[in-house]
């Protein structure tokens, strides 16, 4: 049986809950995020951190490590992150039952009023155990997700002190539980592990246009052309944010809205994330 | 002993099951290119490619700079047809012709599968021509508008991983691409 376990995992397992087949609409999106801040997670501990560096992996760009810094000062943890992010990203609702437990498919959790989100660390814990290499880092400093390579050993999601990943229990497009609202982020599969991916499909975009323009560019003023820095780009989270308080940046970027937000300012971490180098911040008081 | 057995037994059985009726992986989509109005308007590749010079990206907007190529419209082609271009008597012909067609008389039907990004515009940037994977025939040097054979191509990951690792292409001398998850998926 155990050997049974192993093999197929829970994707035969029946889902919980009731659900329709109707196309979720914005609203029950909207009422799944304000459930979700009713029954936010108990406070994490937090202490302080350096501002994040190159990183130290092979292969590691120098050009680029993508970040953000979430200013506790000024937010006031209404949950629209939450909603921008579960319709840029399409991720799907869960059933009455689970909602009930506080389990949800958000990215973003709320932890006592404040977004917490993966933390992208530089070791991070959740890829050393994958047995597929579907969690991954890139050059750039991204814990990236291959979802058509992960099996569903749910070992990531164990191994992340966070517990920042989401597991899709269901077929949620079956269910009716899920709504493509951005075509170009695919949704996931019954029985594969999702997270923060920090936006890629952006970042992805921002530099295939940006090499096009600079090579074309370079031609025609015979110079070569900076490296691609990401400069402009903006996760969805830190552009619906009323108070500004989630940065996107490049922490080696000296010109980043991110390296600029925080110089003067104290710089945190979850106790539990500090010593694996999180590039995802959070600031609060003037240093 | 017996029960080793019967435990690797079982064990094989599920590898086996699993290899025979397992959730097949995502086909590969092809970049097949279907004629609408085939009959209507043979299409010289040849003719517009080769003999007036005409770079492909004068029809397939984007191909140089998008992350698609795009198929031309019917106004497309009269941007230029408008007017009698030779005294080919074909050209009457097709003029009738492009009366009846409709505003769109090509579309694309294969597509990227969702989870792959790729971009026209980079690779067309680093040098790489659109004859060096559109209508290559396998065992001919000849690029595929010489041949009017267009369409049809099979792409999958090992001809993208190839070249990215520099293993294919070895006379272009193209640089080596970054091969990592993410650069292409998401």
């Amino acid at each position: 049986m155990a050997v049974a376990g192993i093999l197929f995992g829970c994707r035969k397992l029946p889902f919980v809950g009731e659900t329709s087949s109707a196309d979720p609409t914005i609203r029950q999106f909207q009422d799944e995020v304000r459930l979700a801040i009713t029954k936010a997670k108990e406070g994490l501990d937090l202490v302080r951190v350096q501002a994040p560096g190159a990183l130290s992996l092979p292969d590691a760009s120098r050009d680029n490590r993508f970040g953000m810094a979430i200013d506790l000062d000024a937010c006031d943890g209404c949950g629209k992150c939450i909603l921008a992010c579960s319709l840029e990203n399409n991720v799907p609702l869960v059933t009455a039952e689970e909602a009930a437990k506080g389990r949800f498919m958000h990215w973003i959790d709320m932890h006592e009023a404040a977004p917490f989100m993966c933390a992208h660390c530089e070791n991070a814990p959740c890829e050393k155990v994958c047995p597929t290499g579907a969690a991954n880092h890139t050059p750039d400093g991204l814990s990236a997700m291959t979802y058509k390579r992960c099996a569903g050993s749910r070992f990531c999601g164990t191994n992340c002190p966070l517990q920042a990943r989401k597991f899709n229990y269901n077929d949620s497009r079956k269910l009716g539980l899920s709504h493509q609202f951005n075509a170009e982020v695919p949704p996931r599969e019954k029985g594969v592990m999702e997270k923060c991916s920090m936006c890629i499909h952006r970042l992805q975009e921002d530099r295939a246009r940006y090499k096009t323009s600079s090579a074309a560019a370079a031609v025609v003023s015979g110079v070569p052309v900076e490296p691609w820095r990401g400069r402009g780009v903006k996760t969805a989270c830190a552009e619906s944010c009323p108070k500004n308080a989630i940065v996107f940046g490049n922490w080696l970027d000296e010109k980043s809205p991110l390296v600029e937000a925080t110089r003067n300012r104290q710089l945190y971490a979850p106790r539990q994330l500090a010593k694996f180098g999180p590039s995802i911040v959070y600031m609060m008081g003037r240093r | 002993m017996k029960f080793l057995v019967l435990i690797f037994g079982v064990v094989f059985a599920f590898f086996l099951g699993d290899f025979l009726w397992s959730q097949r992986s995502t086909e590969t989509r092809n970049g097949i290119v279907d004629f609408i109005e085939n009959d209507k308007i043979p299409f010289d590749h040849k003719m517009h490619g080769d003999s007036l010079g005409l770079d492909c990206a004068a029809c397939h907007t984007g191909a140089r700079s998008g992350s698609r190529a795009l198929m031309p419209s019917k106004t497309d082609c009269m941007d230029c047809h408008r007017l009698p271009l030779t005294e080919n008597e074909g050209i009457e012909k097709l003029d009738s012709a492009l009366k009846e067609i409709p505003e769109h008389p090509w579309k694309i039907v294969g597509k990227l599968p969702e989870h792959v990004f790729f971009h026209h515009g980079v690779h067309a940037a680093a040098g790489v021509t659109c004859a060096d994977c559109h209508g290559r025939k396998e065992g001919t040097g000849n690029a595929g508008y010489l041949s009017n054979s267009y369409g049809g191509e099979k792409f999958d990951m090992m001809s993208c991983i190839k070249c990215h690792r520099g293993e294919s292409f070895r006379d272009r001398n193209f640089k080596k691409a970054a091969t990592y998850c993410a650069a292409c998926h998401r």
